[in-house]
C-alpha cells in the first residue's frame, strides 16, 4: 500500500505562518518610537477624556468633558474664566433692559469663521434661532426665548418671555455657540464643524471616537489664552490606561485617581487637587408625598440628612477627594454659605426621634434607581439610612433609561452625582418648578418668590444675596440631602499647568497653562 | 461543494434577519429612553416626543425594521443617533482594530500551540512537563491581569511599546505591529493553554493508533509520521477549538481594548448598548452573526480539506 502524502503546500504554508510570526514578533520589539505628546514645551497639549464627544452639530453640543473639543472650534457669546466669572467672548459687550426681559449683546468685529465668512449678528441669530428650534439636549436652556433680533450687523438682541437669571451663564456654554450659517444645517457638520473658535479640527490626523487633534489658528482674537499650538485629545475610557498614557508620555494632560497623586508627583508630575467637581446628594423629590407618604413631612426629609456621617463617607468612600456638604450649591459659587453646613449634623438618634414625631417610629421602605454612578456609593447609603429605621431597595436601571428612569416621578427618592454649575443653573435645575432634579415639580410661594427676584436682579452682589435665600430655604426645608462634594486631581507633564480650582465649571483648553504663561 | 458553501451562507443570512428583528422589537421597549437620553435631563416629554418623531421612531415598529433591513442589505446602516458618525464607515473602521488582534493572536495561537503541543507530545519527559506547566499558567493567570502587568513592564518601564492606542496597518506597518504586540500577547494566552492542551492529547491518541505504527515499520521518517500524518488527524479537533477560541477572543478584546485604550469594535459596541444607539446595536448584532457564520464556515471547509472523514459531499 502506497501511503498518500499530505499535501506539499503545507509545510510551505506552516514555515510562512512561522516566518510572518516571527517578523511581527521581531519588528514590534525594534519599534520603541514614543508616540509623542512633546512634554516639554507647551506646543503640544494632549490630554485624555472618557467619553467619545457627541455630534458637533450646534444643536446636539453637551457639555462635560467632551467640551474640551468644541469650545476649541466655536466660540461662544460669552466666557467663563478660570474663576468662574463671566467674561465678554464673541459678544465685547452685553446688557439688560430694566425689566431684565431684553438682553443687547454687542459683537466683536474682525472675527472669521474658519471658513473664511465674517461672524455676524445673522449668524448669531441663526444659531440661536436653531438651537432654540432643534429637538437637542440645549432646546429647553433656550426656553425663556421669546425672539432673537439682528437689529444691526454686530448687535443681537434676545427678548425674553420671563427674566431668566441662568441666561448669561447659558450662553457662555453650548446654548451659546456661534456656527456657520452657510455648514451649520448640513450633515457633515456633525463630524466636521466650522466655527469661529481658537482653534480647527484636524479632520486629516482625528479619528472618530479615538483621537481629536486641533490645530490654532493665528487669527483668532483671544490667541493669548491659547498657548498650545497643538491639542490633542483622546478618549481613553478606563481610568488605569489613561494614567498608562500618561506615565507612557503619551498624553501630557489628564486626571488621576487620589491614590497616584504621590506616585504621579514622584515621577516628575505637576499635581492639582480640586475639591469640588460634583456633588453626591439624594434628591428627596416626592415632598407633597404622593408616592412615598413619609417624604411629604419635613421631619422625616431632616431625619434622613442626619442619618450621614459626612466626613468619614468622604475619608473611606472617597478617600479623602472631596468634602462633606449639607447644600447642593456650588461651594465656589455666589449662593454657597458655609454657615450651613452644620444644619443636620449627623445624629442618628436624633433623627429616629424625628421619625417617630413624624409617626414613623417603626421608619419606612423605600425603592430607589440603582444607576451606573451610584453603584459605588449604594452599600454606604443603605446602611447609614438602615440605621435610622430606613429601609432601602435598589432597583436595577440600565443605563440608557437613567434619564427616562428618574423623570417618570416612579422614585419618591434618588441619589445623584451631578456635575457642579454656576449657581444661577443650580438654582434654576434644583429650585424652579420645572428645574430637571426638581422631578415632582414642587413649588412653596416663599421660593417663588425667591427666584423671581433671583431672576429679575442684575446686580450680582445682590444677586449672590438672593442665591444664598434660596440656598437657606433648600437646606432649612430638606428638599435635599447633600452628602459630598466629590473633588478630582488633575497630573500635568513639567510646563503645563491645571489652572482651574472648581470655579468654573466648564471644561475648556483655557484651563491649561504653558510654563513660560503666567497664569 | 459550492451548493453546500451557498446553502449554508444562506441559512447565515436567514439567521441575520431572525437576530436582528429580534434585537429591534427588544430595542424597542426602549426608543422613548432612548430619544430622553439625546435631549437630556433638563427636556420637557413634549421635547422627547419631538425628539422620537424625529428619529422616525413613533411609527409602526415592522415598518421601521423593514425600513432598517431595506438600507442595510444595500449596505446603508445609518448614523448614530448621538455622534452623527455613519455606522458602515466606523464599524469597518473598528473591525479594522479588533480583527488586527484577534486575528494576530489566532495566528500566533496556532504556531505557539502546536510548537508546544506537538514536541509535549512526542518528546514527553521534561519538555511535556514545560508544555503543561505553560498550558496551566495560560487558564490560571486572567487575561486582564497579563495585560496590566505587560504594560507596565514593556510600556511603562522599558518603553518599547505604547501603553495605549492603536495605529492602522495602512499608516505605518511597524507601529501598527508596535501597538498591537501587547495585546496580542494578552489576548492569546488562554487560546495557547487550551489548544496546546488539545493538540498534545489528540496527538498522543493519534500517535498510538495502528496506521503509525504501520509507518514506522515501513521506515518512514518520525518526523515525516508526526507533522504530515499524526498531526493532520489531530487538527480536526483542534480546529473545532479554534474557532471556539476566536469567537471567545473576540469577547476578550472587549477586555484588552479598555486596557489599551484602541478603538476596537468592543468598545464601540458596549459604548453604544450603555447609550441605547439603535444603528449601531442593529449593525453590531448584524455583523456578530455574519463574523460566526463565516469563521464556522471556513472552519469546517478547512476541516474537511485536511480530514477526508469531515469532507462535505455534496
Amino acid at each position: 500500500m502506497r501511503i498518500r502524502h499530505p499535501h506539499p503546500r503545507s509545510h510551505a504554508r506552516a514555515l510562512a505562518a512561522v516566518g510572518i510570526a516571527a517578523v511581527l514578533l521581531a519588528s514590534s520589539a525594534c519599534d520603541s518610537e514614543s508616540t509623542g505628546a512633546s512634554s516639554s514645551s507647551g506646543e503640544t497639549l494632549a490630554l485624555s477624556i472618557f467619553g467619545t464627544p457627541n455630534s458637533f452639530d450646534p444643536t446636539q453640543l453637551l457639555e462635560g468633558q467632551q467640551m474640551y473639543v468644541w469650545d476649541s472650534v466655536y466660540d461662544t457669546l460669552l466666557i467663563q474664566d478660570n474663576k468662574g466669572r463671566l467674561q465678554p467672548g464673541a459678544a465685547k459687550s452685553w446688557q439688560y433692559s430694566s425689566d431684565a426681559r431684553t438682553l443687547t449683546l454687542k459683537l466683536r468685529t474682525g472675527m472669521k469663521f474658519s471658513s473664511g465668512a465674517p461672524v455676524d449678528a445673522a449668524a448669531v441669530k441663526a444659531t440661536l434661532e436653531l438651537i432654540r428650534t432643534t429637538p437637542g439636549p440645549n432646546q429647553g436652556v433656550l426656553a425663556s426665548v421669546a425672539s432673537v433680533e439682528a437689529p444691526a450687523s454686530h448687535a443681537v438682541v434676545i427678548k425674553l418671555k420671563q427674566p431668566d437669571g441662568s441666561l448669561l451663564t447659558s450662553l457662555s456654554t453650548a446654548a451659546g455657540v456661534i456656527g456657520d450659517p452657510k455648514t451649520m444645517t448640513s450633515k457633515s457638520t456633525a463630524l466636521n464643524p466650522v466655527g469661529s473658535g481658537p482653534y480647527t479640527l484636524d479632520k486629516g490626523a482625528t479619528v472618530n471616537g479615538s483621537v481629536y487633534v486641533l490645530k490654532r489658528r493665528d487669527d483668532y482674537w483671544n490667541k493669548k489664552a491659547y498657548p498650545f499650538r497643538t491639542v490633542k485629545i483622546r478618549v481613553i475610557s478606563d481610568q488605569t490606561a489613561s494614567a498608562n498614557a500618561l506615565k507612557a508620555g503619551e498624553t501630557n494632560a489628564g486626571t488621576i485617581d487620589v491614590a497616584q497623586v504621590g506616585s504621579f508627583k514622584s515621577a516628575g508630575f505637576e499635581t492639582k487637587h480640586v475639591q469640588a467637581t460634583a456633588v453626591a446628594a439624594l434628591v428627596l423629590g416626592d415632598r407633597e408625598g404622593s408616592v412615598l407618604e413619609p417624604l411629604g413631612d419635613v421631619r422625616v426629609r431632616k431625619a434622613i440628612n442626619m442619618a450621614f456621617d459626612r466626613t468619614k463617607m468622604v475619608k473611606q468612600l472617597l478617600r479623602g477627594s472631596g468634602r462633606p456638604t449639607e447644600q447642593i450649591f456650588n461651594p465656589k459659587g455666589p449662593g454657597h454659605d458655609p454657615a450651613l453646613d452644620q444644619t443636620h449634623s449627623y445624629d442618628p438618634s436624633a433623627a429616629k426621634k424625628l421619625l417617630a414625631e413624624a409617626g414613623y417610629a417603626n421608619g419606612f421602605s423605600v425603592t430607589m434607581p440603582s444607576l451606573v454612578f451610584t453603584k459605588p456609593f449604594e452599600p454606604t447609603f443603605t446602611q447609614a439610612l438602615a440605621d435610622i429605621g430606613i429601609k432601602v431597595k435598589w432597583q436595577p436601571v440600565p443605563p440608557q433609561q437613567s434619564v427616562s428612569a428618574i423623570a417618570s416621578k416612579k422614585y419618591p427618592m434618588f441619589l445623584i452625582v451631578d456635575g457642579l454649575n454656576t449657581t444661577p443653573v443650580e438654582a434654576r435645575n434644583f429650585y424652579s418648578p420645572t428645574g430637571y432634579r426638581n422631578v415632582f415639580n414642587s413649588t412653596d410661594p416663599e421660593l417663588s418668590k425667591l427666584l423671581d427676584r433671583a431672576n429679575r436682579e442684575l446686580d450680582p452682589a445682590k444677586a449672590a444675596d438672593i442665591y444664598k435665600e434660596i440656598n437657606e430655604f433648600g437646606v432649612e426645608n430638606a428638599w435635599y440631602g447633600p452628602v459630598f462634594y466629590i473633588g478630582s486631581d488633575w497630573a500635568t507633564k513639567k510646563g503645563i499647568t491645571y489652572l482651574g480650582d472648581g470655579s468654573s465649571t466648564l471644561a475648556t483648553i483655557r484651563q491649561f497653562g504653558a510654563a513660560d504663561q503666567a497664569p | 461543494m459550492i451548493l453546500y458553501v451557498l446553502r449554508r451562507l444562506a441559512a447565515g443570512l436567514v439567521l441575520a434577519v431572525l437576530v436582528t428583528m429580534i434585537t429591534f422589537a427588544l430595542l424597542s421597549t426602549s426608543f422613548d429612553d432612548v430619544a430622553s437620553s439625546i435631549v437630556g435631563s433638563g427636556a420637557t416629554p413634549d421635547l422627547v416626543q419631538d425628539q422620537k418623531a424625529q428619529l422616525g421612531l413613533h411609527r409602526p415598529l415592522f415598518a421601521q425594521y423593514l425600513d432598517w433591513l431595506s438600507h442595510a442589505v444595500r449596505g446603508d446602516l445609518g448614523l448614530s443617533y448621538f455622534t452623527s458618525e455613519p455606522v458602515r464607515s466606523a464599524i469597518a473602521a473598528r473591525l479594522g482594530v479588533t480583527l488586527s488582534i484577534v486575528l494576530a493572536a489566532l495566528l500566533v495561537t496556532v504556531v505557539i500551540s502546536v510548537v508546544l503541543g506537538v514536541l509535549a507530545a512526542t518528546r514527553g519527559g521534561a519538555v511535556d512537563r514545560i508544555a503543561q506547566g505553560v498550558s496551566m499558567l495560560g487558564y490560571l493567570v486572567p487575561n486582564l491581569l497579563i495585560a496590566i502587568a505587560l504594560v507596565y513592564v514593556l510600556a511603562i518601564e522599558l518603553r518599547w511599546f505604547p501603553a495605549t492606542g492603536y495605529t492602522p496597518l495602512s499608516e505605518n506597518p511597524a507601529r501598527w505591529v508596535s501597538t498591537i504586540t501587547i495585546p496580542v500577547v494578552a489576548l492569546m494566552m488562554s487560546g495557547v493553554a487550551s489548544l496546546t492542551s488539545q493538540i498534545r492529547g489528540a496527538m498522543i491518541g493519534e500517535l498510538r493508533k495502528d496506521y503509525v505504527r504501520t509507518l514506522r515499520t515501513r521506515g518512514i521518517p518520525t518526523r515525516s509520521i508526526v507533522l504530515r500524518h499524526a498531526l493532520r488527524g489531530a487538527a480536526g479537533p483542534a480546529l473545532t477549538v479554534l474557532s471556539l477560541e476566536f469567537i471567545q477572543m473576540l469577547g476578550g478584546a472587549l477586555i484588552i481594548e479598555q486596557v489599551f485604550a484602541l478603538p476596537g469594535f468592543g468598545q464601540y459596541a458596549f459604548n453604544a448598548s450603555l447609550q441605547g444607539d439603535i444603528p449601531i446595536i442593529m449593525s453590531i448584532s448584524l455583523f456578530g452573526v455574519l463574523l460566526v457564520v463565516g469563521v464556522n464556515l471556513v472552519v469546517d471547509l478547512v476541516n474537511g480539506w485536511l480530514n477526508p472523514k469531515a469532507r462535505i459531499l455534496s
